[in-house]
């Protein structure tokens, strides 16, 4: 059955990070400076985990996007 | 053979193999239903392997568990059950059956009007319903609703049971234990026995003044249902019921869960096939947490189209939880006739412009569905994960 609709869900992004994980460039925006991160852990005890790292970032172009990586699935999403 | 012939459908501790998940681990040992959280601690249904320890439905959990230490508790799965047993009972009505559902696990129909549709027979008439219902029953036959049920009390799953027309003589031999599986007269089989009265035969010897004398009206009832006597069956009325559900990705309660129910509530009554009725009934489910399901019936005073009120009397329903929920589901069960909304002899000007806009939404979903007119929903705002905070929910002006 089809659940309610949620706002700000997240959207697949392409990311290519550093090796510490920072990202460098989001959809193809080169990122200028990471003003925060944080990581959520949440429903361990379950059959599905989230663990995401998340960065607020300021793109080159003036952007401030929030972007994450899924670390069960290794895939980067944006969101707002 | 006599025209008037009443099918039986038994699938015995129908509420245990749904709740434990299958029937084979029925088979695999001792296993009973837990008392539901916050009910009597009394036991379930209990599988064979347990009623050979002595534990049956109603014995208390700590005697249970004395009689027999290595008996395994199943949490019961109400919400579970009522849906499986709405799917069999649908799938008997949609070979034609007019069901007169009992608990879940039995119903009755009259094969009368089946016969011409199904080879012309009982036979196929079974044959049908058995193919309808998909899983093991047992399948009985007879001119009553009561010797039905003692005929598919001794059959089997793969033989039907058909009784003979001269139906005292059938149920003569049979266990006055029959009498249990009808409220009525549930608590008759234990007296009659300490009396020594153990078949229907010997019941239906005793005068009926003396059994009324004892029982009171339970007592000649008894006595006609062992002489092959019972009322008609009053097959229930297919009924309409829309449905909506609701996953809680954190487990929720509390506010939380208040959120949610505001948010079914109106979705509910955004849906189309509403078509303007107000609600009578709705039942309140949930699945829980730690396992197994909860669910609650709830009959509104008077039909009912304004959330706010539907709220006030289902939110302290969700009180009754025994855990965390991990999905929520509302589902209208009864409607009233359509409702015009009421208009003041002197309508304001408030009123005239939200009267327009009520029908501008309602036009609005008519073209493009329940989701045409919505509004922000704070579901659970203080989330950490931001796409639980926020929800669009059906917008009613």
């Amino acid at each position: 059955m089809k659940g309610p609709r949620r706002l700000a869900e997240p959207r697949p992004a392409t990311v290519s990070a550093a090796g510490d994980g920072r990202p460098q460039t989001v959809d193809g925006r080169r990122v200028e400076a990471v003003r925060e991160s944080w990581l959520i852990e949440d429903r361990w005890w379950t059959d599905a985990p989230l663990r995401r790292r998340y960065w607020e970032i300021v793109t080159a172009d003036g952007r401030n996007l929030v972007a994450f990586r899924d670390l069960e699935r290794g895939r980067w999403y944006t969101q707002r | 053979m006599c025209s008037h012939m009443v099918v039986c459908v038994l699938i015995p501790r129908f509420e245990l193999a749904v709740a434990a998940g299958g029937r084979e681990v029925l088979a695999a040992g001792p296993v009973a239903l837990a008392p539901e959280a916050g009910r009597e601690q009394l036991v379930g249904e209990a599988s064979a392997a347990a009623e050979a320890f002595g534990v049956r439905a109603g014995v208390r959990l700590g005697e249970a568990l004395a009689r027999c230490p290595q008996l395994r508790l199943v949490t019961p799965d109400p919400a579970g059950v009522a849906d499986e047993w709405e799917r069999l009972v649908t799938g008997l009505e949609n070979v034609g059956a007019a069901v007169e559902p009992g608990r879940p696990g039995l119903a009755w129909f009259d094969a009368r009007g089946l016969r011409n549709l199904h080879g012309g027979t009982v036979e196929g008439v079974i044959a049908a319903a058995r193919r309808a219902l998909g899983t093991p029953a047992r399948l009985g036959a007879a001119p009553s609703r009561f010797a039905a049920l003692a005929a598919a009390s001794r059959a089997r799953v793969r033989r039907a049971e058909i009784a003979p027309p001269k139906l005292a003589a059938y149920l003569a031999p049979l266990p006055v234990d029959l009498l249990s599986g009808r409220p009525e007269t549930a608590a008759l089989p234990e007296a009659l026995e300490r009396f020594g009265i153990r078949t229907l035969g010997e019941l239906a010897a005793v005068p009926r003044a003396a059994l009324a004398d004892r029982f009171g009206a339970a007592g000649p009832l008894a006595k006609d249902l062992a002489r092959g006597k019972d009322s008609p069956l009053k097959p229930r009325r297919p009924a309409e019921s829309i449905e909506e559900r609701l996953e809680l990705p954190e487990s929720a309660s509390g506010q939380q869960l208040e959120r949610a129910l505001g948010l079914l509530i109106d979705r509910l009554l955004a849906r189309r096939e509403r078509r303007g009725r107000p609600l009578r009934a709705a039942v309140l489910g949930a699945k829980l947490v730690e396992g197994g399901s909860w669910r609650a019936r709830v009959t509104f005073r008077e039909a009912l189209v304004d959330p706010r009120r539907m709220r006030l009397v289902l939110v302290p329903r969700l009180n009754e939880l025994p855990a965390p929920a991990d999905a929520l589901r509302l589902k209208a069960e009864g409607f009233g006739p359509p409702t015009g909304d009421q208009r003041s002899l002197l309508a304001e000007a408030a009123a005239v412009r939200a009267a327009r806009l009520r029908e501008a939404v309602r036009q609005a979903r008519a073209a493009a569905g329940p989701d045409a007119a919505l509004r922000i929903l704070p579901v659970d705002p203080d989330s950490r994960v931001p796409e639980r905070r926020l929800a669009l929910t059906p917008w009613d002006p």
